[in-house]
């Protein structure tokens, strides 16, 4: 059964290469864009001496891990465009589970950025001044609670898109948007001023990327990190079942 | 024939845009205010970011807060336009290419730059350029600058100027949708939506090589960070404060350039799409 999985991850990773690996390179060169001036933005800001309680090496590293983990860190499947893409189709076509493909789909699609960009980064991560070694070994445990929460919060948005009838454009657009600034993918949420922070760490958003991160980095409570994981993910999944489960009915494609 | 194209007609065909936009919001009201709130969302999170950067540790590089803040006024202001001038997908024009629409305006009686510039105006569902406006009110309020009809139109030059520069770029590399319309149908959208987070990175206090680059290979430092600068009286790296207006005539000669020759390959050999039923390839 397994087998089938790894085979529709493998067809996901091959087919964002299909026309070829030289296609990606925009990609890739936007990421790498984005992380150098990033970097530089942390020196900075960090360099007017401001106390956020994190020092620069951690923020460096915070910026460059997220960079390096993006598509784990906030998961995105092809869900949102299930009724315009022809993903319906597809999904609803094979004898797999409809979550099951979209989870190997998208582990799936992570492969050729992990490959051509993470990873020379990661080797080049000496030259920035970062250090890439985990302060815990907890770290693992967040990434795997962040992935898997990621998945739920996706399916939500992906029950929306079919509430709004196919405005999937929009729906991932804001997403993006609420992730920016919610998840800690971007800025720690630790670092939001005007008190947000005390707020902001407790909702859904902040246990996606912010959490693996700041556990890797050594600037959050592992324990309560990952009990505030946990149980976000015991609401959310629950409910995104239930919700999707709803949704089915309201799908309808016309082409696109 | 082809009917004669006069200012009289590019105003009918915007105002024929304007119109189906309005339709849309009236007979599909709670959708389309959705969709508005949507967008709004999705451009306060991106500026958010970087203001709240600003407001955390008193500004960045050199720059206040109400600067970084002026800043990104600017850039929803752009976002705006971008929005109220380009949602037909004509300035994401890979995806027309890559997805063998363009055949759909080849059979139109306008010419091809005519329907492109008028076909995605929507002035009615753009919430951002209201977002742009009251952004930019509150930001010059704050830095009491003061307005002079000088300093309006050197606003109105700069955000002229810089969509100049967003719309020669991403027809640049749209072009090469004509050649590989699959791979590169979203190229658009990774020049456009991708970069727009380094567009507003204030790069004030940054080393030189970050900046030198993002002024000139991806001219993201174009899109708000210098404008923005010059409108404040302090045009950045001791260059002119034309130096915005020179690299968009350069980008538009060259794009226009790349995409005639692109667009000669695609009239021989098209783009064939659609499955039989009805999704794309």
């Amino acid at each position: 059964m397994l087998y089938k999985y790894m085979k529709t991850a493998r067809m996901a990773a091959l087919e964002r290469t299909n026309g070829g690996v030289a296609y990606l390179f925009p990609d890739i060169l936007i990421k790498v864009f984005t992380l150098i001036p990033l970097v530089y933005l942390w020196r900075v800001v960090m360099s007017s001496g401001a106390d956020v309680g994190m020092s620069l090496e951690q923020m460096l590293t915070y910026t460059y891990v997220s960079a390096l983990l993006a598509d784990m860190l906030v998961i995105k499947t092809t869900a949102t465009g299930w009724l315009s893409d022809g993903v319906l189709l597809k999904l609803y076509g094979r004898p797999l589970s409809v979550f099951g493909q979209l989870a190997a789909q998208t582990a799936g699609r992570w492969a050729p950025m992990l490959l051509m960009f993470s990873l020379p980064m990661a080797l080049m991560a000496p030259l920035f001044g970062v250090r890439l070694i985990p302060v815990s070994p907890l770290f693992i445990v967040s990434l795997l609670l962040c992935v898997t929460l990621g998945f739920a919060v996706d399916f939500l948005f992906a029950c929306l898109s079919i509430k709004l009838r196919n405005m999937n454009w929009l729906v991932d657009r804001t997403r993006v948007a609420i992730a920016m600034v919610f998840s800690g993918t971007i800025i720690p949420i630790r670092l939001l001023p005007f008190g947000l922070a005390d707020v902001m760490k407790y909702q859904p958003f902040a246990c996606l990327g912010g959490s693996p991160l700041s556990i890797f980095v050594g600037a959050a409570d592992a324990g309560e990190t990952i009990a505030l994981q946990i149980l976000w993910n015991l609401i959310l999944w629950p409910a995104a079942l239930l919700i999707w489960r709803k949704s089915q009915e309201g799908m309808v494609s016309y082409g696109g | 024939m082809a009917d004669k194209i006069t200012l009289r007609r590019v105003l009918r065909l915007l105002a024929i845009s304007a119109k189906m936009d309005l339709v849309w919001l009236l007979r599909d009201t709670k959708f389309a205010m959705i969709g508005v709130l949507g967008d709004i969302i999705s451009n306060l999170g991106t500026v958010a970011g970087i203001f709240l950067i600003a407001a955390r540790f008193n500004g960045i590089g050199g720059m206040s807060a109400d600067e970084v803040l002026f800043m990104m006024a600017y850039s929803t202001l752009v976002s705006g336009i971008f929005t109220t001038f380009g949602t037909g997908n004509n300035i994401h024009i890979s995806r027309i290419i890559g997805r063998g629409q363009l055949e759909h305006l080849f059979i139109q009686p306008l010419p091809l730059g005519v329907q492109l510039a008028t076909n995605g105006f929507s002035p009615f569902t753009s919430g951002k350029m209201l977002v742009g406006v009251a952004l930019m009110a509150i930001a010059v309020s704050r830095l009491r600058l003061r307005i002079s009809f000088l300093w309006v139109v050197a606003l109105i030059a700069y955000l002229l100027t810089t969509m100049t520069i967003i719309v020669a770029r991403s027809y640049l590399v749209s072009s090469m949708a004509f050649y590989a319309p699959v791979a590169m149908e979203e190229i658009s959208n990774t020049a456009i939506e991708d970069a727009w987070l380094i567009s507003t990175f204030p790069l004030s206090g940054m080393p030189a090589f970050i900046q030198i680059p993002l002024l000139t290979i991806l001219p993201e430092g174009l899109v708000a960070w210098f404008p923005s600068l010059c409108l404040l009286g302090k045009p950045p790296l001791n260059l002119s404060p034309y130096y915005p207006m020179l690299f968009a005539l350069f980008i538009t000669l060259i794009a226009g350039y790349v995409f005639k020759r692109g667009l000669n390959y695609y009239v021989r050999k098209g783009a064939n799409r659609y499955v039989p039923y009805g999704f794309r390839r």
